[in-house]
């Protein structure tokens, strides 16, 4: 069994399982912190971007003028921006048989990998994590192709060259694997390969496992997965979070009884506790708000805003922000709002009682109802002539490179009274920020991140006791800024294996036993044997067909009859020689019954010594000696065949044959 | 009232005894004693005033079918009726005493078993146990046996009225032991002298409470333990109640068990067992030997293997205020250990008799019981600034240190690391229990001597926890206080940078706004008690108002507070209305002109009163008023004052909450007081408001501050 590791990101995994004859992707996370080097993508035309200086090496030898600018001493790239994608040269990836998504944000990378890689097999999904994540993929594309770039920086890449380049696009790696966003006709393609299951919903693969997902309680539709053959139990542990939030809660005891548990997907702020950050979030959106200054809350289009709305929800009352305007701008704000109210079956306890009531799972419906948030598609149109200051926005992207976002920050970035708040831990505020230095707004960093922590984490792997589990090195040793918390990393008996992007990790479990299915008609041939009570045993003569990664024992067909010979003087060919086969011998050997046994047959004169696996009997007289083992009887006689065979007579009395 | 009371009693006492077992509520029986107890305690007889209950008392003894809570309660009024000796000799005539009174009788009937029988049963003999008769009678009847039982009774409410009940019987004998030795005029004498036999009775009573603590005090099997503690914490509060000769007695008679459970090293025993030592040991004289024999105890302890066992017994040194400093300061070494290893912060210099210990308490602190190892270091911290300087192992400046190098270890947020232990940090970040404890340290730290050089760290480090989003409001609540403590005691702010200024701002700007009502709370408290801190001295040596050098004076203060006029919370409200008369009080006695800011604030505060539903909001109103009346230098000149003051009379008079109309009956006083500035005894009005100012001030302590 073998684990390759195509993304070293630990949130946004991409491994391919290798298990009995299946190969498995788990997830296919796009890792997007490479378009942070790149420049904003604003919407409308920005002076102050395009007034940017181009970059000229300080000794002039290298010039790259047009694609890289520079601002406040940090070197972008002036083009389409582009994504690190898992890794493709580890394995042919048009082997893979089947991949598993556990949620809408591991599923990003999907059309590289399905796309024009030679890809024919299946991609299983719940219908959330499919619908959402196509927002999410639409979202995406419609972000892209509304500014278009006609110009494609590529000089930059040369190795030469960057390595003359300033940090951090110096220590980029494998910048030539990057590649801009895929189109809307290579998501649809991707997504019509996507097969939907439901938790707990076993899907047979060739025969050989069974795979199965399970509620992760992290975000609508988001799964955990089993993937077990007859004898082998493989848990696939990804963003999982054990809050109370929106989601159907995780399921835990299916866990247990793992030979492996992969765990990927744990929060990236341990340090950051959600409720406090929801607390601190809406205490800078009050502050800001009674200053007379508006919120920017660079956001994705699905998850952690539905938990935001609902926490402003209660809150906007109790702060007398009840008059401010929310506004919740994506081209997908519509379909997200509405979707998150009919996933009925896929929510908490408590969201999915609401469904037989006159209100909706969400509160936001009610704030839409009431005029209190508002959603557009862009700031185009409709927005532009109801906009009103001080007002709350939420808008993507959360990287602030593209979206409508880049409008918000040139708008508002030069006053002190504007806040912009940082929600998604998925990228360094202050590298998000870089691009649009100097600022003036003021900038809070609460990153809200539901997934697993450590404390939380251990606690699951005492439960549910894995026998060995995978994890990505990062969770093996403290975070690098907070070297003296040991308690921010996994400690495990025995300890985790770790991968990185790249690895091959042969999985340390050996598999020892096989299901054979025995056709009836050959069972009822069968003549068991009880060797202890109800454990019979029987020995069998079959042929064994395999086929689909099921095995069979069926009869062993007759040999046809002999047609019979015309030349009857002809001598009979000789039937095949038969042996009876050996019986089998089950049991031990009673020492004291033995030595009374020999006794009778006049030997007396035996000395017993014991020994680390049973005894040795030296037969003295006949200076023979017969060592008596749990699994086997050694007769040590020098040119004495009777006698051998009367011992190994007398040793058999004892035995139980079959 | 009585009268009719008195006249339907009968009536009464027979619904009870006709009502069985029937009786679902006992609180009308309460309510029952209550109003026999106050006929008792104006001096009245009981049985004059209602001579149908001894009748009641002895149907009730005979008659088994009543239900428990009628047992308990007629108990009860027994021993109430038997507290005055003339009740006393009543029940005793008519043999009702010995019937209610002896265990055996209910244990018959099958109703000792009832909890509520027996705390009757108790409580009825606490009450008689008032003179020599009674205890002659506890005496006679051998009622020493049943009480010493019922102290470790499996009922806590029992076992505890059992403590309360035996510490009044050896007060009793005390008391009756020392009129009989000095043979002086006392009631007691007048209607009873003590006889030799009874004075016997009264040692007999001593020695067989001697011989059973003696007994009970042992811990041979676990099974004992919680027994034992009980009583540790019987004889901790018997030490405390009597005085010599009897606590000498007593300690002698125990001081052989203490040892030996000493010798146990259980660590559940150490804190009844510090209490018993420090009961002990207060009031006693050096040369006194189980004084001697108590002090080799607490060497025992802190000698020990066991580093909780050793903290404590340190502890207890050190707040018995023991004499020897060489002891107390072994003992401050000790408790600091735990702060010394944990920071690295070098409070100890290398004392190889410690080292054993710090190696204990490393390998200690490496597990999760570290928490309340730390807190027991942190909390004693108070008792060692006490301690005279040169007894000290460091000085106090680097206790500070050390506790605000642990603050920062416990924050969130904070990136610190230190030399010290790095396995206990994973305990302790974010434990708001240790947090809470440095904060309670660093307050009293603050008076330490030479502290000015960690002032801006102090601040530093508390700006850290108020704007830390993982602060539990409990530990705001502490960082607030300790800012207001750290101003107090310092002489100067010019360390205050503006950068520290401004992160303490948003801080405080931020949890004005926090989702949180407590943490909402404390923000506007403390604004108010940063309004009213006393002046200091800031970078140009002029004198300043702290929140002018921390916030920016009133222009940050008030708006924020006028925003948390509106807050949901009525807590909120009311903090708010307070800290705003806190804040303005400085402008109000200056006579400085009025704001349109502090017109809206009146505006607000008059819709407060007519339309708040709470309580609190209304009566902080009223009490803004009152403040403003009484900073105000010249009150008739200040026409917004004058204006509203009428309707907040009018209004707080019909209010239904009577604190708001003490209040504005206080206002109204202030008022006439000012008006009537001469305390003429002529004038009737001038009289009647001095003698219900004085009346306000007794009841209610608090009613003054605003």
């Amino acid at each position: 069994m073998k684990l390759y590791c195509l993304s070293g990101h630990p949130t946004l995994p991409c491994n391919v399982l290798k298990f009995k004859s299946t190969t498995i992707m788990l997830d296919c996370g796009l890792d997007t912190t490479s378009v942070l080097n790149f420049l904003p993508l604003p919407l409308v035309h920005s002076p102050r971007l395009s007034k940017l200086p181009g970059w000229i090496s300080k000794d002039g030898s290298i010039n790259l003028e047009k694609e890289l600018k520079e601002c406040a001493g940090r070197v972008f790239v002036d083009s389409q921006p582009e994504f690190c994608l898992p890794e493709r040269e580890l394995l042919d990836l048009s082997t893979i048989d089947v991949i598993l998504i556990s949620n809408y944000h591991c599923m990003m990378a999907l059309p590289y990998i399905t796309e024009h890689t030679g890809f024919t097999g299946t991609v299983y999904a719940t219908e959330p994590t499919l619908q959402i994540g196509r927002l999410l993929m639409e979202e995406l594309v419609n972000f892209m192709e509304r500014v278009p770039k006609a110009q494609s920086a590529t000089c930059w890449k040369n190795k030469e060259i960057q390595r003359m380049l300033p940090g951090p696009l110096k220590d980029a790696v494998d910048v030539w694997t990057w590649k801009r966003c895929y189109s809307m006709q290579e998501v649809n393609s991707a997504l019509s390969k996507v097969q939907l299951v439901g938790y707990s919903q076993k899907v047979e693969l060739f025969g050989a496992v069974q795979v199965s997902p399970l509620s992760s309680g992290y975000s609508l539709g988001s799964s955990n997965w089993i993937i077990q053959s007859h004898h082998e139990k493989v848990s696939y542990v990804s963003g999982s979070s054990l809050l109370t939030t929106h989601p159907q809660p995780m399921d835990q005891s299916s866990l247990k009884n793992s030979d492996v548990l992969i765990l990927t997907g744990l929060t990236q702020m341990p340090t950051a506790n959600p409720d406090g950050m929801l607390g601190e979030f809406c205490s800078n959106l009050a502050m800001t708000i009674r200053a007379g200054g508006n919120v920017l809350v660079p956001c994705y289009s699905s998850g952690v805003i539905y938990d935001l709305l609902e926490c402003l929800y209660q809150f906007i009352e109790s702060a007398n922000l009840g008059t401010t305007p929310f506004y919740f701008i994506s081209p997908v704000a519509n379909s997200s709002l509405e979707f998150s109210q009919i996933f009925a079956e896929w929510l908490c306890h408590n969201k999915q009682t609401k469904v037989y009531l006159p209100e909706p799972p969400f509160p936001h419906a009610e704030l839409i109802q009431t005029n209190k948030l508002k959603h557009y598609p862009s700031i185009h149109g409709d927005f532009s002539s109801e906009f009103r200051q001080p007002c709350v926005v939420f808008t993507g992207h959360p990287s602030l490179r593209f979206g409508d976002v880049v409008h918000f920050m040139e708008l508002w970035g030069k006053s002190s009274l504007n806040t912009v708040i940082f929600t998604e831990p998925d990228f360094s505020y202050l590298d998000a920020l870089a691009p649009y230095q100097p600022l003036a707004m003021k900038c809070v960093y609460c990153p809200i991140d539901t997934r697993l922590n450590f404390h939380q984490v251990s606690k699951l792997l005492k439960e549910v006791q894995p026998l060995h589990v995978v994890c990505p090195e990062q969770y093996t040793q403290p975070p690098l800024t907070q070297s003296h918390r040991s308690d921010l990393m996994l400690e495990l008996q025995p300890p985790p294996m770790p991968y990185r992007r790249c690895s091959v990790l042969n999985l340390p479990f050996r598999r020892r036993y096989e299901r054979v299915y025995i056709l009836p008609e050959l069972a009822n041939s069968l003549v068991p044997s009880e060797v202890k009570p109800g454990v019979s045993v029987a020995t069998v003569s079959a042929v064994l067909q395999s086929k689909d990664n099921k095995h069979t024992l069926q009869s062993v067909p007759k040999a046809p009859p002999v047609a019979p010979s015309k030349k009857r003087k002809r001598v009979m060919e000789e039937p095949p020689v038969t042996m009876a086969p050996k019986p089998l011998l089950s049991g031990a050997v009673p020492l004291e019954a033995f030595l009374a046994t020999l006794q009778k047959h006049g030997i007396t004169e035996v000395k017993v010594e014991e020994t680390a696996d049973g005894h040795i009997l030296h037969l003295q007289a006949e200076d023979t000696l017969i060592q008596l083992e749990e699994d086997g009887t050694h007769i040590v006689c020098d040119n004495n065949e009777p006698l051998r065979a009367t011992l190994r007579d007398l040793v058999l009395r004892f035995l139980q044959k079959l | 009232m009585d009268s009719q009371c008195v006249s339907t009693l009968p009536r009464v006492c027979g619904v009870l005894l006709e009502s069985g077992s029937s009786l679902p509520d006992d609180t009308s029986l309460e309510k029952l004693l209550d109003w026999f107890t106050t006929i008792a305690q104006t001096g009245a007889s009981l049985l004059e005033a209602c001579p149908c209950l001894v009748d009641f008392v002895s149907k009730v003894a005979f008659n088994h079918a009543s239900g428990s809570s009628i047992l308990s309660f007629t108990l009860k009024l027994t021993g109430l009726i038997g507290t005055s000796e003339d009740g006393f000799k009543v029940l005793k005539e008519c043999s009702v005493l010995k019937l209610v009174f002896n265990p055996h009788h209910w244990q018959e009937a099958g109703l000792w078993g009832d909890p509520c029988l027996r705390i009757g049963w108790i409580q009825g003999l606490k009450m008689i146990l008032q003179h020599s008769e009674a205890l002659s009678f506890f005496a006679q009847e051998d009622l020493i046996e049943p009480l010493l039982q019922l102290q470790t009774d499996s009922s806590l409410f029992v076992a505890s009225a059992a403590n309360q009940t035996l510490a009044q019987v050896l007060l009793l004998c005390q008391s009756l032991s020392s009129v009989g030795h000095n043979c002086s005029k006392n009631r007691y004498l007048e209607h009873n002298s003590v006889s030799i036999e009874t004075t016997q009775n009264y040692s007999g009573i001593i020695t067989r409470v001697s011989e059973y603590l003696n007994k009970s005090v042992v811990l041979k099997e676990i099974s004992q333990l919680p027994g034992c503690q009980q009583i540790l914490r019987l004889l901790a509060m018997l030490l405390v109640q009597v005085g010599p000769p009897l606590r000498d007695t007593l300690l002698l008679a125990v001081m052989n068990s203490l040892e030996e459970l000493v010798t146990t090293s259980c660590s559940q025993l150490t804190v009844p067992l510090m209490d018993v030592i420090l009961a002990a040991n207060s009031g006693l004289r050096d040369d006194f030997v189980p004084k001697q024999r108590l002090i080799r105890l607490l060497w025992v302890m802190l000698n020990m293997k066991k580093p909780a066992i050793v903290m404590q017994a340190a502890a207890a040194v050190l707040h018995s205020h023991h004499s020897d400093p060489t002891f107390s300061a072994h003992s401050a070494r000790v408790l600091l250990l735990p702060l010394d290893i944990v920071t690295g912060v070098s409070l100890l210099d290398e004392n190889s008799t410690e080292e054993e210990l710090r190696i204990l308490i490393t390998e200690q602190l490496k597990r999760k019981s570290c928490i309340s190892m730390i807190c027991v270091c942190l909390s004693n911290i108070p008792q060692i600034t006490l301690m005279a300087s040169d007894h000290l192992p460091c000085p106090q400046r680097l206790i500070v240190t050390a506790v605000l190098m642990l603050l920062r270890l416990c924050c969130v947020d904070s990136s610190s690391s230190s030399a010290g232990c790095v396995e206990v940090v994973r305990f302790i970040t974010g434990n708001s229990k240790v947090q809470k404890c440095a904060l309670e340290a660093l307050l009293v730290l603050s008076k330490s001597p030479g502290v000015k050089m960690v002032l801006v760290d102090v601040f530093k480090v508390l700006t850290e926890y108020l704007n830390s989003p993982s602060s539990d409001p409990s530990v705001l609540q502490k960082s607030y206080q300790a800012v207001i403590k750290w101003v107090g005691v310092c002489p100067d702010l010019s360390c205050i940078t503006d950068q520290l200024r401004e992160g303490f701002i948003q801080a405080v700007r931020k949890r004005a706004c926090d989702t949180r009502w407590e943490a909402r709370d404390s923000t506007v408290e403390f604004l108010g008690h940063l309004g009213g801190a006393p002046s200091c001295r800031s970078f140009t040596e002029q004198e300043t108002e702290p929140s002018d050098v921390f916030l920016g004076g009133c222009s940050f203060t008030v708006p924020l507070l006028k925003e948390a006029l509106q807050d949901p919370e009525s807590y909120v409200r009311a903090s708010s209305i307070s800290a705003l008369a806190q804040t303005l009080t400085p402008s109000w006695q200056e006579g400085a002109a009025l704001t349109q800011e502090q017109e809206d604030i009146v505006t607000r505060l008059q819709e407060v009163l007519f339309q708040d539903s709470e309580g609190f909001a209304r009566r902080a109103a009223v009490k803004y008023f009152i403040a403003w009346l009484s900073a105000c230098s010249s009150p008739s000149s200040c026409w917004l004052l004058m204006q509203s003051v009428p309707t907040v009379l009018s209004q707080g008079v019909n209010d239904l909450d009577w604190e708001v109309k003490l209040h504005t009956l206080e206002l109204a006083e202030l008022l006439l007081d000012q008006a009537f500035p001469d305390p003429s005894p002529s004038h009737p009005y001038a009289v009647m408001s001095d003698q219900a100012h004085r009346l306000h001030i007794a009841g209610h302590p608090d009613s003054r501050c605003c």
